[in-house]
């Protein structure tokens, strides 16, 4: 029987665009009508590169003497002969090429499932999310109670959450073949629910511990929530290259931070520091003990020598003047 | 009340303030509507011409200009009192000159057109005066009438009052004199009669020509309710200024500085030695200040409809204790307002949400950074006693500082009583222009007050 050999011109992804069933001693690749395979591709020559055995009957690929020569999958370095496992890759002109035997092992077939668990999934940290939201809002209602300040706030969640998602899904249809909707649905819907977690949780923590470490970085959480979120869909679409996909969602986010706390602080300069509390809780939820008004006129003592310290500056100083000023006294 | 000039300075805050502009003219003239011409009765007001007549080469109109256009910024009114050239008027005449000498410069214009410099010699912020030195010496003046509040003029009796209305040239007007005003802490005396912008600093005179007190504001919400420092004010200031050589820009800040840190310091005093009125909130008490200087009104959003979830009562009182120092600052005023709340049917997280909805945290507005450094905020629970009568407070204080006044700051302080979820007491305390240890001070008393009900 012959052997049949399968040369996969592959897309940018690494997916298999099209493939080849050859059978011979040789394969040759090229431009011209001559060849077992053609590419249509500017840059390969007309007879481009062989696919033969060697002595020891292993697949290699060799260069026919084209002018833009023959790499490996991402090397730089024209090769004249490479050896071809079944998994490496590798390059003429702009075109990827991988070379399979007849018996290369494939993956034992996935049974068929339905992805019940990721739904309920998403279901679950849906409905959280939305009586997280539904309580909180109940919690704050001080007029006549009105079915609209319910349902528009969570309608508008819901039509934001389904956008990133459908971003998500077009972006994974597009790099990795599937939409794996339901995927990034549950990943939105996590992000959603850590985020109102958070919310809550750091207006009890201001009021209940009386600090305000928590509530006056809520921008900075949200954006890390976000970056978060956005590895694990970049993750979704696709394993390779975790590392750099982490570092530019870190990146992206640390510059939105730092551009967001640079606006923070120009904001208080120019307009001055409101109150840190801004919604007050029950009392019985007070943590933090009662001062005596003594210690909060020392607290206040001290403001008042930052305030003097703040008349002898010249006003609305730019930002970056106050970020780099050498502290004078 | 609110001096009479050419720029109306910003109106109180609030609608509780019944406000009375200072008398100082615009530069844009009105346009006039033509009078019929009466035919001249012989000796309707032989007082008032006589008087005129006497009065006309001791007027004047004083003008500050901007040096760098000559133009006119503002205008008001002023007069001679020495034989050296020596003239009164209001400080809010003179106070952009006062406070930024290099951009502007001050002129005066006579009854007879002659024009001439001025020089500032010394002004009384509190009283609103100024004195100023003519280019020349004049050999006519106006006489003080110093007469102090034991021996006022009698009620009803007869002022003419004297001015360059509106840049529309020397006028006088007749009024009557109607003692001091009543419950005020700046002294000042009720005349009624019309007094316009541009006649503040004019001189208003007794029948025989004396001069009994300085033209300085109109109350805006009435007719003919018009203001007058006392002569005897002017009179002090006088003394102050004679043989002195006009500061320099430096001296005159420190001065008005100095000035209000003065009238803070006495203002404070005279809140300490007051009692405190105690009034009761629902099962707390608090308190407010007994001082006649402080009008107090009272408000509830029990009558709204649909019915309110929490009932308000409110009762705010301020302190009739502005200070003009320029057309965009006011200051010295004292606020204390108490908010009784309590929940009709609203649950404690919805209740400390409605509180924190309706009385917002101190925010005096960090925009002017002229005059003022940015607001700083601390904030804590507090207690004055840990144990009755006294309720455990959520207590913030902001402040800023004045970059002009070494010491003065604006403060508020904002106290909820943090013992019960169904119902609270907000109390707001704000003072202005007040050093620091007046501020606490007063603060601990009123929060020393702020109990529970026996």
């Amino acid at each position: 029987m012959e052997e049949v050999i399968w040369v996969e011109v592959l897309s940018r992804h690494r997916d298999v665009a099209t493939r080849h069933r050859c059978t011979g001693a040789e394969i040759r690749i090229g431009r011209g009508y001559d060849n077992d395979v053609v590419i249509d591709d500017a840059h390969v020559a007309r007879a481009h590169v062989r696919i033969a055995r060697d002595e020891d009957g292993a697949l290699f690929a060799e260069d026919l003497g084209s002018a833009n020569g023959m790499f490996t999958d991402r090397g730089r370095k024209r090769l004249r002969r490479i050896r071809l496992d079944g998994e490496s890759v590798f390059r003429i002109g702009n075109t990827m090429l991988r070379v399979r035997e007849a018996g290369h092992p494939v993956a034992p077939e996935r049974p068929f499932k339905r992805n019940l668990h990721r739904w309920t999934l998403a279901g679950v940290l849906g409905a959280t999310a939305l009586a997280i939201e539904i309580a909180w809002l109940w919690l704050s209602e001080t007029g006549e109670p009105k079915l609209t300040h319910y349902v528009s706030p969570l309608f508008i969640s819901s039509l934001l959450v389904l956008a990133w998602t459908a971003g998500w899904s077009i972006l994974s249809r597009i790099f990795a073949g599937e939409a794996r909707f339901e995927r990034h649905l549950v990943i939105a819907l996590a992000g959603l629910l850590a985020y109102s977690l958070y919310d809550e949780i750091a207006a009890f923590a201001a009021y209940s511990l009386s600090s305000y470490t928590i509530a006056s970085h809520q921008g900075v959480a949200s954006w890390i929530l976000l970056a978060g979120a956005s590895f694990f869909h970049l993750r979704a679409i696709g394993p390779s290259r975790l590392k750099l996909k982490a570092a530019a969602v870190a990146a992206l986010a640390a510059a939105v931070i730092i551009l967001q706390a640079l606006n923070q602080s120009e904001i208080q300069e120019t307009f001055g520091q409101e109150a840190a509390l801004r919604r007050l809780m029950p009392p019985m939820l007070r943590l933090a003990p009662v001062k005596d008004t003594a210690a909060f006129a020392q607290d206040v003592e001290a403001l008042r020598r930052t305030l003097d310290r703040d008349r002898r500056e010249p006003p609305s100083q730019p930002v970056l003047g106050s970020l780099f000023a050498v502290d004078q006294d | 009340m609110t001096p009479v000039r050419t720029r109306l300075p910003v109106l109180l805050r609030g609608p509780l303030v019944a406000a009375a502009v200072l008398i100082a003219c615009p530069p844009e003239p009105a346009p006039a509507q033509p009078v019929p011409s009466v035919p001249p009765l012989a000796a309707v007001s032989s007082a008032a011409e006589r008087i005129y007549d006497s009065a006309r080469p001791r007027l004047l109109q004083i003008r500050t200009l901007l040096a760098a256009a000559g133009r006119q910024s503002s205008i008001g009114s002023g007069f001679l009192v020495s034989r050296d050239g020596l003239a009164l008027t209001n400080y809010h005449v003179v106070s952009q000159f006062a406070l930024e000498p290099a951009n502007y410069r001050l002129e005066y214009t006579m009854a007879d057109s002659t024009r001439g410099a001025l020089e500032l010699l010394a002004i009384d912020l509190a009283n609103d005066l100024a004195v100023v030195r003519l280019d020349r010496g004049s050999d006519m003046f106006f006489e003080l009438d110093e007469r102090g509040p034991d021996t006022p003029l009698a009620k009803g009796e007869r002022l003419y009052s004297m001015g360059n209305p509106l840049n529309l040239g020397f006028t006088i007007v007749e009024g009557t004199f109607n003692g001091l005003v009543d419950n005020s802490y700046i002294e000042r005396v009720l005349f009624s009669g019309a007094i316009n912008p541009g006649m503040s600093g004019g001189p208003a005179v007794t029948a025989q020509g004396r001069v009994a007190g300085i033209n300085v504001a109109k109350r805006t919400d009435g007719e003919l309710v018009s203001f007058l420092v006392p002569a005897r004010f002017a009179a002090a200031l006088l003394d102050r200024a004679r043989d002195v050589a006009a500061p320099s820009a430096t001296e005159l800040r420190a001065e008005i500085g100095r000035q209000l840190t003065i009238w803070q310091a006495s203002l404070y005093k005279a809140v300490a030695e007051i009692e405190l009125r105690i009034s009761a909130f629902g099962p707390y008490e608090a308190a407010e200040s007994a001082a006649p200087w402080f009008t107090c009104w009272a408000r509830t959003n029990a009558g709204q409809a649909p019915e309110p979830r929490a009932v308000i009562n409110t009762t705010t009182c301020h302190s009739d204790t502005r200070l003009f120092i320029s057309g965009d600052l006011s200051t010295g005023m004292i606020q204390l307002h108490h908010s009784h709340y309590r929940s009709v049917d609203l649950n404690a997280f919805q209740f400390a949400a409605f509180i924190s909805q309706n009385d917002r945290p101190p925010w005096m507005g960090g925009w002017r950074s002229k005059w003022y450094t940015r607001q700083r905020c601390h904030e804590d629970f507090v207690a004055v006693s840990h144990a009755d009568p006294h309720p455990p407070l959520r207590l913030v204080w902001c402040a800023r500082a004045y970059r002009e006044f070494e010491g003065l700051f604006d403060v508020s302080v904002v106290a909820v009583t943090q013992d019960r979820s169904d119902e609270a007491l907000v109390s707001r305390l704000a003072m202005q222009a007040v050093t620091h240890e007046n501020a606490i001070a007063l603060t601990n008393r009123f929060l020393d007050a702020l109990r529970w009900k026996k």
